[in-house]
C-alpha cells in the first residue's frame, strides 16, 4: 500500500510541476529553429530594443531596491513602518496597466500636468509635440515600474518583519547591536538588513524579471521606436507570418537568457552586499568600486516620509485621473476640467458586462485553486520538499511572460484547451500560483510548532488543530493570499490574449487595447475597473481576515 | 485488556492500573549522535520528578519523547528518534500519536490561543466525552470551565482577551487548560522560567498543589534550584564528551 504521507504531496507536486514543466518543454522545443535566430539577429531594431530593455529594467529595479532599503531603514528605526504599511493593500491593488494609463492621463502632452499650467505659464493653446509619455529614453516606463515595484517589495518585506518570531528576534538583535556601540542606522544596516535582504532575493528577482519583460505597461507608457524587446517580441508573436512568429519565439528565448544572466548577477550582488561571505577577489573588487561611486544622494538623502508621501500622492493622483477621465466627455485643451460630464463610458462598460464576469470568474477560479493547492502543499509536504521545489513553482514569476505564453499556448493546443475557459483559467493559475505561495509561506513559517504539540496534548486530533487553531490564526494571511492571487489574475494580459485565442475579453485586455486609441473616457473606465476589482478583493480579504474583537474590559490591576 | 472509551482516550485508572509513568530511553538522538542514552524514569502517581541539567543536554527532548512531539520540536533540525519504551498506567505509548497518549504539556510560554477568549481556551481542553464515554452537555462543560476559572483565581475574566492577562494569570490558565483535558501524566517544560522571582515563588506552590491533587505523575524540567525544593525527586542529566549528553 503506497504511503499516504508521501502520495499526497507527490500528487500535489506533480499537479503544479507538470504544467510548468510542459510549458517550459514546449517553449524550449520551439526555440530550435536556426532561421528564426538568423532573422532575429538580422533585424535592425534588435540592438536598440535590447539596450532599452536593459536600461528600463535595470534602472527601475535598482531605484526600487534603493528606495525600499531607505524606507525600511528609516521606518524600522523610527518605528513608523506599521503606519506606512497601512496603505499597502490599496497600492498593491492598483494594476500595472491602470498605473500606466493614469500616468499617461497626467503626463501626456494633453495631460493634466500641462493643463494646470497652460496657457498661463506655458502659453500653450494646443498640446505641444512633446514625448512626455512613450518617451524615447524610457523614463516614463521607469517611473511607472518604480511606482509599482516599491509597494510590492515593501509588502514582501512587511510579511517578514511582521512575523512575530522574526520581529522579536530582530528587535533584540537591533538593541544588542546598539549596546555594542553601533548607531541605530549601523545596527540596522549591519544586523537586520543583511538578514532581510537575503529573504527579499526572490521577490527582487521577480521585480527584475518583470521590469525586463513587461509588455502591457510598456505598450502604454514605454518607448515606441524602438519599443522594448518584450513589446517587439509580442508584436512578432502576434504576426500572421510564421517566420516572424518564430523570430518572436527566438526573441523570447533571448529575453529569457537576459533575465537569467541579470538575475544571477543581481542575486550574487545582493548576496555579496548582504552577507558576510564576501569571499573572492572579484566580489571585493566590485564592492570596493561600488563604495567609491557617488551616492545617489537625491534619493538617499530624502526623508523616507517625503519619498513615501510622493509615492502615495502619485497613486492618489492616478486614481483621481482615472475617475475623472472615466466620466469626462468633451474636454478641449487647455481646460483643467471637462466641458461635459457623462456616464456614457460606464454605460458602455455595463452593456458589455460579460467582460467583467469573465474577469471575475477567472480571478476567483484561479486564486481559489491556487490557494487550495498552496494550503494543501504547505500542510502536507515535508519542509525539505517545500524548500527543494519552491524555486520550480516560482519560475513563472521570474521567466518572461512572453515566453510563458508561448509554452502555455502550445500546451493548450496539445490538450485542446486553447480558447477554452478551462484552459485560460489554468493558464491564469500558473501565473497566479507563485504569488499565492510567496504570500502564504512566511505566515506558515511563523506558526509556532509547539501549538500543534500543545493541541495534541489536550487530546485533540490534527483536524481540530487545523480548523480551530491554525487556520483561524492564519485567516488573515490566507485571505490576503487569495486577494493577491485575484489581483494578479485580473492584471493578466498576455495569457488572456494568447491562451484565450482572442475569444475572452477582460477589463485588462480592454484597457490596454483602448490605451492605443483615442477613447479616453472608456479607457479610463476600464482602467478604473481594473483597479476597483482588486481593491474590492483586498477589502473582502481585510474583512474576512479581521482580528477578533474581544469584549472591552476596563484595565484591571494585574494580580500574579 | 482495558476498555477504550469512544473518545479514543484510555483514561486508565478505572481498571485499577494506575502505576504511573515509566520511561526507558535506550537511545534518543539522530542518526549521527545520541542526545540521551541509558535513561530510566519511574514516576509514581502524585510524584513530581524534576529533571535538571545544562542547556542542550536533552531535557526538553526527553519530555517530547514522552509526549510524542519529537517531530514538532525537531522541525528544521535533524529528526530525533527514540529507542526505548514509554509506559503510562500500564499502557505502552511510544507508538501512539500525541493526542491519544493522555499526556498534558505546559511550556514556558503559556501559548494561549490568541483568537479565543480565556474561557474558550479552557473550554477547548474539556473533553467532549466523560470517563464513561457519555457525551457531556455544553452546560456541564461550561460549568467545568467556570470551576477552573475559580481555581485559577480568575473568576469573571472568562471573556477576556488572553493578551490582557498578566504573566502569572496566563501561566495559571495554561496549567488549568492542561489539567482540564484530564491527562494521566503532566509534563512541565520550564513553566516558571519567564516569570520574575516573586511571581515564581507565589505560583510554584499553587501549581504543585493542583497537580498533586490530581494524583498524576508529573515531570518538571527546570534550571531553577528553587523549584527543586518543592519537588520530591531530582534527576540530573549531564553532557559528556562523546555525545552532547547522557544521564
Amino acid at each position: 500500500m503506497p504511503n499516504l504521507k508521501v502520495l499526497g504531496p507527490l500528487l500535489l507536486a506533480l499537479l503544479a510541476a507538470v504544467p510548468i514543466g510542459a510549458a517550459l518543454w514546449a517553449m524550449g522545443a520551439q526555440m530550435l529553429h536556426a532561421t528564426a535566430w538568423q532573422a532575429l539577429w538580422a533585424d535592425p531594431q534588435i540592438g536598440r530594443a535590447w539596450g532599452m530593455t536593459l536600461w528600463t529594467g535595470l534602472a527601475s529595479t535598482a531605484l526600487a531596491w534603493i528606495t525600499v532599503a531607505h524606507v525600511l531603514t528609516s521606518g524600522f528605526i523610527r518605528q513608523q513602518l506599521g503606519r506606512w504599511l497601512l496603505h499597502l493593500p490599496a497600492l498593491l491593488a492598483t494594476p500595472h496597466a491602470a498605473m500606466a494609463i493614469g500616468l499617461v492621463l497626467w503626463l501626456s502632452p494633453s495631460g493634466w500636468a500641462l493643463r494646470l499650467v497652460s496657457p498661463g505659464l506655458t502659453g500653450f493653446d494646443a498640446p505641444p509635440p512633446w514625448f512626455t509619455t512613450q518617451d524615447p529614453w524610457g523614463l516614463g516606463l521607469i517611473l511607472a515600474l518604480w511606482l509599482k515595484e516599491v509597494p510590492f517589495l515593501l509588502w514582501v518585506a512587511a510579511t517578514q518583519m511582521q512575523r512575530e518570531d522574526l520581529r522579536r528576534r530582530w528587535q533584540a538583535e537591533y538593541a544588542l547591536a546598539q549596546t555594542l556601540g553601533r548607531t541605530p542606522a549601523q545596527a540596522f544596516a549591519q544586523i537586520i538588513w543583511p538578514q532581510l535582504a537575503s529573504r527579499l532575493r526572490w521577490p527582487l528577482l521577480a521585480v527584475l524579471a518583470y521590469g525586463l519583460t513587461v509588455v502591457d505597461m510598456a505598450l502604454i507608457i514605454g518607448p515606441a521606436s524602438p519599443p522594448t524587446l518584450a513589446v517587439l517580441t509580442w508584436q512578432w508573436l502576434s504576426d500572421a507570418d510564421l517566420l516572424t512568429q518564430a523570430q518572436g519565439v527566438a526573441a523570447a528565448g533571448w529575453l529569457t537568457g537576459t533575465v537569467l544572466v541579470a538575475g544571477v548577477v543581481t542575486a550574487w550582488l545582493v548576496g555579496a552586499a548582504s552577507s558576510r561571505r564576501m569571499r573572492g577577489y572579484g566580489q571585493r573588487l566590485m564592492l570596493a568600486w561600488a563604495a567609491h561611486l557617488p551616492k545617489p544622494s537625491f534619493v538617499v538623502g530624502w526623508s523616507p516620509n517625503v519619498v513615501w508621501t510622493l509615492i502615495l500622492s502619485t497613486y492618489i493622483a492616478v486614481w483621481f485621473a482615472l475617475t475623472v477621465g472615466s466620466v469626462s466627455g468633451v474636454w478641449p485643451f487647455p481646460q483643467v476640467w471637462p466641458e461635459l460630464w457623462t456616464l456614457s463610458a460606464w454605460q458602455q462598460v455595463a452593456s458589455s458586462a460579460h467582460t467583467v464576469w469573465t474577469t471575475l470568474g477567472l480571478g476567483v477560479a484561479s486564486a481559489s485553486v491556487c490557494l487550495l493547492w498552496s494550503v494543501a502543499w504547505l500542510e502536507l509536504a515535508p519542509r525539505r520538499w517545500q524548500q527543494a521545489l519552491q524555486p520550480w513553482f516560482l519560475l513563472p514569476l521570474v521567466l518572461p511572460s512572453v515566453l510563458w505564453v508561448v509554452g502555455l499556448y502550445s500546451l493548450a493546443l496539445h490538450t485542446r484547451l486553447e480558447g477554452q475557459w478551462l484552459g485560460l483559467s489554468l493558464a491564469h493559475a500558473v501565473m497566479v500560483l507563485p504569488y499565492v505561495v510567496l504570500a502564504l509561506v512566511p505566515a506558515y513559517q511563523a506558526v509556532d510548532p509547539r501549538q500543534a504539540a500543545l493541541v495534541a496534548s489536550l487530546g485533540q486530533g490534527r483536524w481540530v488543530y487545523l480548523w480551530r487553531v491554525k487556520w483561524p490564526l492564519l485567516q488573515r494571511a490566507i485571505a490576503s493570499a487569495w486577494a493577491v492571487g485575484f489581483a494578479v489574475s485580473v492584471a493578466q494580459y498576455l495569457p488572456t490574449l494568447y491562451v484565450g485565442a482572442g475569444r475572452f475579453a477582460t477589463v485588462t485586455t480592454e484597457a490596454v487595447t483602448l490605451a492605443a486609441g483615442a477613447q479616453r473616457s472608456l479607457m479610463s473606465a476600464y482602467a478604473a475597473l481594473q483597479m476597483l476589482l482588486p481593491i474590492a478583493a483586498f477589502a473582502l480579504a481585510a474583512w474576512l481576515g479581521r482580528p477578533r474583537r474581544f469584549e472591552k474590559i476596563a484595565p484591571m490591576k494585574a494580580t500574579p | 485488556m482495558t476498555d477504550t472509551p469512544p473518545d479514543g482516550l484510555d483514561h486508565g485508572m478505572k481498571d485499577g492500573m494506575n502505576d504511573g509513568l515509566h520511561v526507558h530511553i535506550e537511545r534518543l538522538g539522530s542518526a549521527h549522535y545520541a542526545l540521551v542514552s541509558g535513561l530510566r524514569l519511574d514516576v509514581p502517581p502524585g510524584e513530581i520528578l524534576t529533571l535538571m541539567g545544562p542547556s542542550g543536554c536533552g531535557k526538553s527532548s526527553v519530555l517530547a519523547s514522552i509526549a510524542g512531539t519529537l517531530t514538532s520540536v525537531s522541525e528544521g533540525l535533524l529528526p530525533l528518534q527514540l529507542q526505548g519504551t514509554v509506559q503510562l498506567n500500564g499502557r505502552e505509548l511510544s507508538h501512539l500519536p500525541t493526542h491519544q497518549r493522555g499526556v498534558g504539556l505546559v511550556f514556558q510560554d503559556a501559548l494561549l490561543f490568541p483568537h479565543m477568549t480565556v474561557a474558550e481556551n479552557l473550554l477547548f481542553a474539556v473533553p467532549v466525552n466523560d470517563v464513561r464515554g457519555t457525551k457531556a452537555s455544553t452546560a456541564q462543560r461550561q460549568a467545568r470551565v467556570q470551576q477552573a476559572l475559580q481555581e485559577a483565581e480568575l473568576s469573571g475574566m472568562g471573556e477576556r482577551d488572553p493578551s490582557t492577562l498578566s504573566g502569572g494569570q496566563r501561566a495559571r490558565v495554561a496549567l488549568m487548560r492542561a489539567l482540564l483535558a484530564e491527562p494521566q501524566a503532566l509534563l512541565l517544560d520550564e513553566p516558571f522560567s519567564k516569570l520574575d522571582a516573586a511571581l515564581r515563588a507565589q505560583l510554584r506552590p499553587w501549581v504543585f498543589a493542583h497537580v498533586r491533587e490530581r494524583r498524576i505523575p508529573v515531570v518538571l524540567v527546570t534550571h531553577d534550584a528553587q523549584d527543586v525544593a518543592d519537588a520530591q525527586r531530582v534527576l540530573h542529566l549531564r553532557a559528556t564528551e562523546e555525545s552532547p549528553s547522557h544521564v
